[in-house]
C-alpha cells in the first residue's frame, strides 16, 4: 500500500496522461474563440492568477516546508515595480516586470538571510512581520508609491513588435493568454524543480533539516534558493495583476489577507505536488466568487432549502457575502481535519483504499 | 596513519561538562568502538566531530585538517558522514529518494545518483523496498536505510551512532556483517554501541568514555580486563 513507485498520478508521463494534458491545453488555448463572455474570461484569468501564486508558494512552502506567510510582499514588489516604472517613466510592462522580479529577488534575499535563522513557527511569524514592514513602508513613502492613494494605470501601451501592433489590450483576451502562459510556465518550473537536484534537496529540508544538513546539504543556501525562486514567480503574478486590474494600493496587493490566501491555494489542493495549486485554485476561485456575488445564499433560497422571508434567509442574504473570511476559516479547519494532504492527498488515499 | 585526531576536546553546556579533555586518534581502515554508560557523552562527542556543536575547547583534525567551526554539510562533503541514534528517515519520500539525497552530495545528475542509490540499497539488502515510503518502514529497515543513505555520500570515515539499538538478534547480526563489509571496502568507522558482544566482535580498538572523560583505550581484550572499565560498568565493590 505504501509503494509509490508508480508515480503516474503525479505529473507522470503515461501516454493517457500526455494525451489528456494536450487536450486540456488545446481546449484552454481555444477557449476565447468559443466563449466571448467577459465574465467567463475574467473568471479564467483569476484562476490563472491564483495558479501562479499557488505554484510559486508551493516551491518554498510545499516542497521546502518553510511556511512563508508573507508572500504578499513579493506580489506587491512585482505589482509596484512594474506600475511605478510604467507610470513615472513610461517603461513598458514587459520590460518593467523585470524590475519587479529584481525587486522581489532582492527582497527575498534580505528576508531569507534574516528569517531563515529561525525554524518552524518562528519563521512563520518573522515572515508575517517582514511583509507587514514592507506594506507599511510602501504606505509611508508616497513620493515613490503614492502611499494609500495607490497607483491608477491610465493607459496601457499597445504591445508592438517592430511597427506591428500585436495587441492593444482593449479586450480581456490578451490578458487571458498572458495569464494562461504564465500559469503554464510556473507549472513547468515546478515540474523542473521536482525533477532536479533542487527538488530532492528542498524535500529533504522539509522532511528533516538536521538529517539534510548531515547529508551535505547547505541549509541556508538551498532555503534561500527556494525562497528566491518562489518570490520571483510570485512577483510575476503581482505584475500581471497590476496591468490587468490597472489599480494597486497597499490594501489590495500587500495585505496579510493576500499572504494567507496564497498559502491556502496550495494547502487546499495538496502541498508539495505539481497540480495541488491548480486544484486549490479550482476550489478557491469559484468559492470566493460565489461568496462575493452572494450566489450561495441565493442558491440556498432558490433550491427551497431556506425560505427567502424566513429569519435565516434574510440573515444569509444580508451577511453571507461579507463572511468570506469566516468561510475560508471553516474550509481550512475542514481540510486540516479531514484532508491534511489536501485534495490530491485525499483522492490518492481513497483510490489506494479501493484497490 | 591517523585519519581522525581528537585533541583535548571539551564541550560545556552551561556549567556542565558533557565532554572534558577527550583525546584519541583513529587509524585509517580500522573500526573504533566508542562505549560508555548512558549519558557518558558519546553522542555529544559525535556532534562535536561532525560540526553540530563547536567544541568548547580542543580541536578535531580530519585527514590533518582542522574541522572546528565547519558546518555539518561541509564535514559531509569532506568525507565524514554520520548516522543518527534516533533514525531520521525523510518520511514522505521513497526509500530510493532518501538514498538519492545522499548520493546528490557528490553529483548533479539524477541518473548517476539513482544508480549509486540502487547500488547502496543492494549493499544493505533494501533494494526490494526502493519504491516504498521511508516513513512506513519498520525499525530494522530504517536503520539499514540510514546506513545506505550515508554510504551514498561516499564517506572515507563513517560514524555510526547505535545502529543496532532496538534491533532483534537476527537484525543485529545482519548489521554486524554490514559493518565488516564496509570495513573491507576500506572505509574507516567509529561505532557507538551498547551491545558489548557486538562491539567486541567488530572493533579493532575501543575507547571507553565515562562522565564525559576518557576512561580507557585499547584493544577489545585489554578493555574487558581493564579494572577501571569493569568498575564503571558493574559498579565499584
Amino acid at each position: 500500500m505504501n509503494d509509490i513507485s508508480k508515480k503516474s498520478a503525479e505529473g507522470g508521463f503515461s501516454t493517457v496522461g500526455a494525451v489528456a494534458a494536450l487536450l486540456v491545453l488545446a481546449a484552454l488555448y481555444a477557449f476565447p474563440s468559443f466563449v466571448e463572455s467577459p465574465y467567463a474570461l475574467h473568471m479564467m484569468i483569476l484562476l490563472f492568477l491564483s495558479t501562479i501564486m499557488g505554484e510559486s508558494w508551493n516551491i518554498i512552502g510545499g516542497y521546502t516546508g518553510q511556511y512563508s506567510v508573507g508572500h504578499a510582499a513579493y506580489f506587491g514588489a512585482g505589482a509596484y515595480g512594474t506600475l511605478i516604472l510604467l507610470q513615472k517613466w513610461e517603461i513598458a510592462p514587459w520590460k518593467g516586470v523585470w524590475a519587479g522580479i529584481a525587486a522581489a529577488l532582492v527582497l527575498s534575499l534580505v528576508i531569507g538571510s534574516i528569517c531563515f535563522r529561525l525554524r518552524g513557527p518562528y519563521f512563520v511569524l518573522a515572515s508575517i512581520a517582514v511583509a507587514e514592514i514592507v506594506r507599511l513602508t510602501v504606505l509611508n513613502t508616497p513620493s515613490v508609491t503614492n502611499g494609500a492613494e495607490g497607483i491608477l494605470l491610465s493607459d496601457l501601451p499597445p504591445f508592438k513588435i517592430g511597427e506591428t501592433v500585436i495587441t492593444d489590450f482593449v479586450s480581456k483576451v490578451p490578458f487571458y493568454y498572458i495569464g494562461l502562459t504564465l500559469a503554464l510556465l510556473t507549472i513547468l518550473a515546478t515540474w523542473g524543480v521536482q525533477n532536479s537536484k533542487l527538488g530532492y534537496f528542498f524535500q529533504a529540508i522539509r522532511e528533516d533539516q538536521d538529517a539534510a544538513h548531515s547529508l551535505g546539504i547547505n541549509l541556508s543556501l538551498y532555503k534561500n534558493i527556494a525562497l528566491a525562486l518562489s518570490a520571483m514567480m510570485t512577483s510575476l503574478a503581482g505584475a500581471f495583476y497590476a496591468i490587468y486590474i490597472k489599480f494597486i494600493d497597499p490594501t489590495t496587493v500587500l495585505p496579510l489577507d493576500l499572504s494567507v490566501q496564497i498559502v491556502l491555494i496550495a494547502i487546499i489542493g495538496g502541498i508539495g505536488t505539481i497540480f495541488g495549486p491548480v486544484i486549490g485554485s479550482l476550489v478557491l476561485v469559484p468559492l470566493s466568487e460565489a461568496l462575493r456575488s452572494n450566489l450561495i445564499a441565493q442558491g440556498l433560497i432558490n433550491s427551497g432549502l431556506v425560505k427567502e422571508d424566513s429569519g435565516l434567509g434574510v440573515f444569509l442574504k444580508e451577511h453571507l457575502a461579507h463572511a468570506h473570511v469566516l468561510i475560508y476559516g471553516i474550509l481550512v479547519v475542514v481540510v486540516i481535519l479531514f484532508m491534511p494532504d489536501g485534495v490530491i492527498g485525499f483522492v490518492r488515499k481513497m483510490s489506494a483504499r479501493k484497490r | 596513519m591517523a585519519i581522525l585526531e581528537i585533541n583535548h576536546v571539551s564541550k560545556f553546556f552551561g556549567g556542565l561538562a558533557a565532554n572534558s579533555d577527550v583525546s584519541f586518534a583513529i587509524e585509517e581502515g580500522l573500526i573504533m568502538g566508542l562505549i560508555g554508560p548512558n549519558g557518558a557523552g558519546k553522542t555529544t562527542l559525535f556532534n562535536c566531530i561532525t560540526g553540530y556543536y563547536p567544541p568548547s575547547r580542543g580541536e578535531v583534525l580530519f585527514k590533518g585538517r582542522r574541522m572546528n567551526g565547519l558546518q555539518p554539510d561541509r564535514v559531509c562533503k569532506l568525507g565524514m558522514a554520520r548516522t543518527w541514534q534516533k533514525v531520521r528517515p525523510l518520511a514522505k519520500m521513497s526509500v530510493l529518494d532518501n538514498v538519492m539525497v545522499g548520493a546528490l552530495c557528490r553529483t548533479n545528475s539524477l541518473k548517476t545518483a539513482r544508480a549509486v542509490a540502487m547500488e547502496q540499497l543492494q549493499v544493505v539488502r533494501l533494494d526490494h523496498k526502493a519504491g516504498f515510503l521511508a516513513g512506513g518502514l519498520p525499525i530494522g529497515e530504517r536503520k539499514k536505510l540510514e546506513v545506505a543513505r550515508v554510504l551514498a555520500t561516499k564517506p572515507v570515515l563513517l560514524l555510526l551512532d547505535e545502529v543496532m539499538g532496538g534491533l532483534n538478534p537476527a537484525e543485529s547480526d545482519e548489521i554486524i556483517r554490514l559493518i565488516l563489509d564496509i570495513k573491507r571496502h576500506g572505509i574507516t568507522q567509529m561505532v557507538i554501541e551498547h551491545d558489548m558482544k557486538a562491539i567486541m566482535r567488530i572493533s579493532d580498538r575501543i575507547v571507553v568514555i565515562n562522565s564525559g572523560e576518557k576512561l580507557a583505550e585499547g584493544s577489545p581484550e585489554e578493555i574487558v580486563t581493564n579494572p577501571d572499565v569493569v568498575a564503571a560498568y558493574l559498579g565499584q565493590e
